[in-house]
């Protein structure tokens, strides 16, 4: 039964279209979008930074190190006094100039307020743009205090950074990591979230081709048929869910491969990432399980479906990352998805099985709970 | 066939005092019958009479609210699992899978009916034959004609060879020719010894295919027995029917009120009467019939057939 379901599916051409096609398609929008500022890219040109550099802590040659590694673009930083930046960098055409006070490291490790003196140069164009919010983004994450831990976590910088240029800034700077050797606790580019977000997204409605199918041969009459022959109706469930299941690992396992081919994002060992695939088509497939008891047909469903893969890929950040605190931070932490992007971002930094339990637990816990769910609601769908 | 020999036949099929509700409505109110083996029983009353939910009882797709089935000596609930493996079921609407070739579709059926391996071949081969699609098996059953496709459904519930094969209305939206060949299948089936059960609103094909009928209407068999036996209970009454126009509501209130004419009914294009002496009362007849206003363009006088018994037990004309 699942061999010809298989075939089915993949004869009516729909699971290609929805499950990879558009999927794929969307990424590189997305990636376009968001993507845009790529290391080699033509839209940046090469930029200089003249700045002063009179702090007497670390702090200071830190953050011009990382604005001078910032992979989207080619920045030269020449330090001079703090009195010549400003007449430095408009005499030369530099794109921007920075003064750094004195005091700077001894500021943002007491945590007082700090004032970074910026001067755009007279040639100011969309690279000045893009400096201003890279520092304007490191120091809100220097002064938050994360200087020592995930620094480079895209979601925790600051909502208003990741406003328009700022966030195509920050799209490809994973460097700005400024402390090493943390690895398994390492979060996804923009476009690693991209990709494993979509992929999770998508993943939602591959799996409704299983056991939502159901539904789609009530409709077509051959229902009947199976429910005549001699078989187990629980059969007849399993082999559907274990359809949307393999199409589920399929469609995923393609997805994380081209997106991390097309898009030059890697996530890491290969059998740790296949442990999360298998993980979240689970979690996914036992929804359709509880979507199935709740709707009356195939046209239903779908809608169902839908309205489950956009709330869980949203909230779980598959179009952008999302921040939420309290009591919606833990429900947003169950979420498989969201679990599933925080895996492969571990696997990315190089984590291990170790690193990716909890969410695996997550996953794997949301499957038996929501299995276990539909078995407990009044069936208003296929009788099972 | 006589009753006599039904008698010494094996009993396939035993249904005993059935019942199904919907809300307040009573669709199957205890109906009771059997089928033994080789023979074709038919259900034959119009829509909504109650047939395809019967059918889904006997299935085993929906529970019954009263009453019993017994098939092959085992009794049928939505739970025996072993005991539909005798049953092929025809259902009503088309349940073939749009994308897969005619061949894919039997093989699929046939692996869930317990078929594999050499046996599994055979009779997918054998089926093709029968139904007239060896020469199209290769091709997606979407791209097949309505004809052919209702065919194809009739061939995945021969396949296993079942104890009782149920066709539901097989001949419902089929060109002539199709419905020829269909009907020919399922007389060819009944020489093999298979017990059919058939549903259906047409009462040629009744007469024509079934060895017994029960006449169904509202939920109830009214009538059951051989076509002769169903005839007799009209008692010798002839049916008349009037082809016309004009006003045939009035015509009909007339021959109402005629005396030796047992039932009237009909609609605009035509009227369907069951008298007594039907030669001996044609001439008032068309008389009256004109005299209210109806425009005649034929008038024939039938010998008793199901039709007439259907009028006679319901008041009601069978056809659609
Ligand atoms: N699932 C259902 N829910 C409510 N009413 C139903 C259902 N199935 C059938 N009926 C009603 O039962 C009656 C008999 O239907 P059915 O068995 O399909 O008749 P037939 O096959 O003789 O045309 C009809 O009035 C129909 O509307
Ligand atoms: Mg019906």
């Amino acid at each position: 039964m699942v061999a010809n379901d298989l075939r089915q599916r993949i004869r009516d051409k729909s699971v290609v279209i929805f499950s990879l096609l558009v999927p794929l398609a969307l990424m590189a929008v997305l990636n376009l979008s968001f993507g845009g500022f790529d290391s080699g890219s033509a839209t940046l040109k090469p930029a200089v930074v003249i700045a002063s550099s009179e702090d007497s802590g670390q702090l200071g040659d830190a953050l011009l190190e990382a604005v001078e590694s910032l992979p989207i673009m080619d920045v030269t930083v020449r330090k001079v006094a703090a009195g010549d930046v400003s007449r430095e960098t408009k005499a030369t055409g530099a794109d921007l100039g920075i003064i750094l006070p004195a005091e700077f490291t001894a500021a943002v490790t007491s945590g007082q307020a700090l004032s970074v003196q910026v001067v755009e140069g007279d040639s100011a164009g969309l690279e000045t743009d893009v400096l201003i919010s890279v520092v304007d983004g490191l120091l809100e994450q220097f002064s938050a205090g994360t200087v020592t831990a995930e620094a480079g976590n895209i979601a925790g910088l600051p909502h208003d950074v990741l406003g328009g240029l700022a966030q195509q800034a920050a799209a490809g700077t994973p460097a700005l990591t400024l402390s090493e050797g943390q690895a398994s606790a390492g979060q996804l580019s923009l476009k690693g979230t991209l990709v494993a977000g979509q992929a999770g997204l998508f993943l939602l409605f591959t799996v409704g081709f299983g056991v939502l199918g159901l539904l789609a041969e009530r409709e077509e009459g051959t229902l009947s048929r199976l429910q005549a022959a001699p078989v187990t109706p629980g059969t007849i469930i399993s082999a559907k869910a274990l359809v949307g299941f393999i199409l589920g690992v399929v469609a995923t396992t393609v997805l994380l491969t081209a997106g991390s081919v097309l898009f030059g994002v890697s996530f890491g060992s290969p059998a740790v990432v296949a442990l999360l695939v298998l993980a979240v088509a689970a979690a996914a497939t036992s929804l359709t399980f509880i979507v199935a008891r709740l709707v009356r047909s195939a046209e239903q469903a779908n809608i169902a479906q839908s309205i489950v893969a956009m709330l869980l890929g949203i909230a779980g950040g598959a179009f952008f990352p999302i921040e939420a605190s309290g009591f919606l931070a833990t429900l947003m932490d169950l979420n498989p998805i969201a679990a599933f992007i925080r895996g492969l971002g571990i696997t990315a930094g190089g984590g291990g099985i170790a690193d990716v339990a909890t969410p695996l637990a997550i996953m794997l816990g949301f499957a038996a709970v929501s299995t276990l769910a539909s078995r407990l609601l009044p069936d208003r769908g296929v009788r099972a | 066939m006589t009753a006599d020999v039904q008698t010494h036949r094996a009993q396939v099929l035993g249904v005993k005092g059935l019942v199904k509700h919907y809300g307040a409505h009573t669709v199957v109110d205890d109906v009771s019958f059997h089928i033994g083996a080789g023979e074709t029983y038919g259900l034959l009353g119009p829509n909504g009479a109650g047939k395809t939910t019967i059918i889904s009882m006997v299935s085993g797709l929906i529970p019954a609210d009263a009453g019993s089935i017994e098939l092959a000596g085992s009794a049928m609930t939505p739970a025996s699992t072993r005991v539909k493996g005798h049953i092929g079921l025809v259902p009503q609407e088309l349940a073939i899978y749009p994308d897969l070739t005619a061949k894919e579709n039997l093989l699929f059926f046939g692996r869930l009916q317990g078929l594999h391996g050499k046996e599994l071949k055979h009779r997918t081969g054998d089926v093709l034959e029968l139904i007239g699609l060896a020469d199209r098996a290769g091709e997606q059953t979407k791209k097949f004609s309505g004809g052919m496709k209702r065919r194809l459904n009739i061939g995945i519930g021969l396949l296993h060879r079942p104890t009782l094969l149920i066709l539901d209305e097989p001949t419902v939206g089929v060109d002539p020719q199709s419905r020829n060949s269909i009907l020919e299948s399922v007389e060819g089936l009944a020489t093999e010894g298979m017990a059919v059960l058939y549903t259906t609103h047409y009462m040629e094909e009744a007469e024509r295919l079934c060895d017994r009928i029960a006449i169904i209407d509202e939920g109830r068999i009214q009538a059951e027995g051989t076509r002769g036996e169903l005839v007799e209970l009209t008692g010798g009454v002839d049916r008349i029917d009037l082809h016309g126009s004009g006003n045939t509501g009035a015509a009909a209130t007339a021959l109402r009120r005629l005396p030796g004419v047992q039932h009237v009914d009909g609609d605009a294009s035509g009227l369907t009467l069951t008298v007594h002496n039907g030669p001996g009362l044609l001439a008032p007849i068309v008389a009256e019939a004109g005299g209210a206003g109806m425009a005649l363009s034929s008038v024939e006088i039938v010998r008793p057939d199901l039709e007439s018994v259907f009028l006679h037990l319901t008041g009601k004309a069978l056809r659609d």
